[in-house]
């Protein structure tokens, strides 16, 4: 069962809380911030009265415990079968190495994984993802989340978009993967800047000097927001807001089938953002920030011109 | 009975969830399905669980509560919180820990009586000792074997129980799993499990993981914040970013997570072979039953956020789709002999299917769509562009400044809104099916109003 206690927060929480009170007598004050720390908002309301009243005779009244070792669990069967799917995925060859016969061996051999490559898939996604069989990809994204958990700084040597050969040197903060795009970028930053680079992109990474941590700005990604309203007809409303989900957002109604939205996204994703709006045609209407709105202006006036379109056309069947 | 964080089932909140955090915009009095209270108690959980998350907002209509999650931002998706709320009773989580502690050697194997004996043993310096009946030990050990932590075996006339074997488990600890689980628990289906598996991080090796950042926000529970108010999380980073893993993850749908138990029946189902019955809470059809239908495989939409189950219905003789949000129940029924033979007819399919769609308006069997765009001397990469995301579709380039795609698909009006994704650049479009290629141009003229673009060059403004 997926749903279950066995992984609930309040089993994690006093599995910690066991773990001290086997070592030592745990006092009131520790506990509470254990609770606070693991569990949920409204949790100490119910765990520790259970403990002082002794619903749940795990704790004597002195902060000791009857139990004797360290709390842990086997793991369970779903565990077991999600483990042995995720070991079929072509990205956990960044993670782990294939066996002899260049085959990544599941982890519990016997136990079916609970899906299989065929019984899932992805659409929407772009054909030029990155090469997760290549060899060279492998070591630069090991090379890339060493220097994350290690942080060091990488000297990269990369193809720019245009083909030209870039030096970085570059503070990695973080991996950061697209679903839709199929890649991973490093995201960090350079003695000057804040620097992205596509993985897939690297030449040559190595880890930089004395491998000191580079002291660079780490600046904040600028943010901006886009307002709209939706008109909710052939379901927009449902796919706008399904759409844009990923995103800060704030919906509101405005009449019986209007709605206001109010997007923050990462202003360099400006543009992505332009053409998602767009592709809800006229359900979707933006109406602040100026600038925004003049942005889709510009791309309609320009299909306006680009237009000897399928109505205009001469001898165009109708 | 008085209220709890924890529930019982996750279907009652699941629907509140959804509300929250893909609508957000209804007041307290359009919450009809259940009763005031009703309502009160969710918003109530759903705040314990993922208060840092929540904003309120007023309106005309009157104040409400919602969801805001920059996925992007926030590393473990705070949903999951909602999986690790399971309720319980008193003597579960009392004998879990007891038979986890007494049967924790690798080597033991106790019978019940002697699971027994420890078990009062360690109760009895209690005050007012909880005693427990040996047929409630015996039913626990039970669904510990069918959830796969306790295993038993016969010596003799006596049934012997033990832990699991969890050496496989410690291997892959000790050759460091945590990465590929702080990946994966994002990234792959289900990846809830993969988030049980990251806080055992935490108890087990004694190492913080941080996925508990969204929690304790009961310590805040008196700061109700207006909308558009944030706290800053422990873990957030200088760059805005919380928590302190290795992975963030971009175009990130986190709403699948509410579906985890839905989707991990289906993947069964298709494991096993086997028929299910569906029964839809809402969507197109609205309330449906569907008796009879074989799971064949599941999509995800990376662009929509949507989850679907491509089944086969054999009273409708075809492959359709059932978006995993709308289904209410899913129950496994018999196996299917022609489980195989179904796979490879839609796999068949998939040359033709753009998204899920597996029948069009037009009543024919496949339609055609084509359009050409033009671009200029430095803008090549809108050719790389539709190459990159032609998915069944094919891309010519007609010289070096237009390129054309067409595609022949079951249904074309599933293309439009990527189609209109290049507008400013398209110079000729065509679909076969005549009401659609009318509405995309009508479409499209009303866009032109919309935005104050005269029927001619001048503009209104």
């Amino acid at each position: 069962m997926i749903f279950s206690e066995l992984y609930s927060a309040y089993y994690q929480t006093v599995a910690a809380i066991l773990r001290k009170a086997v070592r030592r007598p745990l006092d009131r004050g520790e506990l509470r911030r254990m609770v606070e720390e693991h569990a949920f908002g409204e949790s100490l309301l119910q765990i520790e009265p259970a403990f002082r009243e002794g619903r749940w005779p795990l704790l004597r009244a002195d902060g000791t415990t009857p139990i004797r070792h360290s709390p842990t669990m086997p793991l369970t069967t779903l565990e077991k079968q999600w483990l042995n799917a995720i070991w079929a995925d072509p990205r956990m060859q960044l993670f782990w190495p294939a066996g002899e016969c260049g085959e990544l061996e599941i982890p519990f051999p016997g136990i079916p994984p609970l899906f299989s490559p065929e019984d899932v898939s992805y659409f929407g996604q772009y054909a030029d993802g990155d090469d997760y069989g290549s060899a060279v990809y492998r070591r630069h994204f090991t090379q890339v989340l060493d220097a994350v958990k290690g942080r060091y700084p990488l000297r990269i040597a990369m193809a720019s978009g245009r083909k030209q050969l870039l030096h970085i040197l570059m503070q990695p903060e973080y991996l950061e993967y697209s679903e839709k795009d199929d890649k991973f970028r490093v995201i960090g930053f350079g003695p000057r800047y804040r620097e992205t680079v596509n993985v897939g992109r690297i030449i040559r990474c190595e880890r930089c000097g004395d491998g000191e941590e580079l002291r660079g700005r780490r600046e904040v990604h600028p943010m901006g927001s886009v307002t709209f309203t939706v008109t909710d007809e052939r379901n927009a409303l449902e796919r706008v807001l399904m759409h844009f989900a990923h995103f800060e957002k704030q919906a509101e109604r405005v009449d019986g089938k209007t709605y206001q939205v109010t997007v923050r996204y990462h202003k360099d994703d400006e543009t992505e953002m332009v053409i998602r709006l767009l592709s809800f045609g006229p359900l979707v209407k933006v109406t602040a920030p100026q600038h925004f709105e003049e942005l889709i202006r510009e791309r309609l006036r320009s299909q306006r011109h680009s237009q000897v379109f399928f109505q205009d056309k001469p001898g165009r069947e109708r | 009975m008085p209220y709890s964080e924890l529930v019982k089932n996750f279907g009652r909140i699941r629907d509140y969830l959804r509300e929250f955090y893909v609508y957000g915009f209804k007041s307290r009095e359009e919450y009809t399905q259940k009763s005031a209270r009703s309502y009160d108690d969710e918003r109530r959980r759903v705040e314990s669980w993922l208060g840092d998350y929540m904003r309120f907002g007023k309106t005309a209509e009157g104040k409400n509560v919602f969801l805001s999650i920059d996925s992007r931002v926030s590393q473990r998706n705070p949903l999951y919180q909602a999986w690790k709320a399971k309720s319980f009773t008193d003597g579960d989580i009392t004998l879990h820990f007891y038979l986890m502690d007494i049967l924790y050697e690798p080597g033991t194997a106790l019978s019940l009586s002697e699971i027994m004996d420890e078990l009062d043993g360690r109760l009895a310096g209690f005050q007012q000792p909880r005693l427990f009946d040996e047929s409630t030990v015996r039913k626990k050990l039970k669904e510990y074997e069918r959830e796969g932590i306790a295993v038993s075996e016969k010596r003799g006339r006596v049934l012997y129980f033990r832990r699991a074997d969890g050496k496989a488990w410690e291997e892959l600890v000790g050759r460091g799993v945590w990465d590929c689980l702080e990946f994966f628990s994002e990234a792959a289906p289900c990846g809830v499990i993969g988030s049980y598996l990251l806080d055992r991080k935490e108890t087990e090796s004694g190492q913080g993981n941080g996925s508990r950042q969204g929690n304790g926000s009961g310590r805040q529970s008196g700061d109700r914040r207006q909308s558009g108010g944030r706290r800053q999380s422990g873990g957030r980073r200088q760059n805005g970013r919380q928590g302190n893993g290795c992975f963030a993850f971009k175009h990130h749908y986190i709403t699948g997570a509410m579906d985890s138990e839905i989707v991990c029946l289906l993947l069964q189902a298709m494991r096993e072979k086997r028929f299910v019955a569906l029964e839809t809470a809402r969507g197109f059809h609205g309330r449906e039953t569907v008796p009879e239908a074989v799971p064949l495989q599941l999509r995800f939409g990376v662009q929509s956020g949507r989850q679907y189950l491509m089944a086969y219905v054999p009273g409708k003789r075809r492959v359709r789709s059932f978006r995993t949000d709308n289904l209410g129940t899913v129950k496994l029924g018999e196996n299917c002999g022609q489980f195989d033979e179904y796979r490879k007819i839609f796999q068949g399919m998939l040359p033709h299917i753009w998204g899920v769609s597996t029948q069009g308006r037009s009543g024919q069997r496949l339609e055609h769509v084509e359009f050409t765009v033009a671009y200029g001397f430095h803008e090549q990469h809108i050719h790389w562009r539709l190459v990159r995301e032609r998915q069944c579709g094919t891309v010519e380039q007609l010289d070096e400044h237009t390129s054309r795609f067409q595609a022949e698909v079951y249904d074309a009006s599933e293309l439009v809104p990527w189609i209109r994704t290049f507008l400013c650049r398209i110079v000729d479009i065509h679909f076969s099916d005549k009401k659609l290629e009318e509405q995309f141009g009508k479409d499209l003229e009303q866009m032109y109003q919309m935005y104050g673009l005269g029927p001619e060059e001048g503009e209104k403004r």
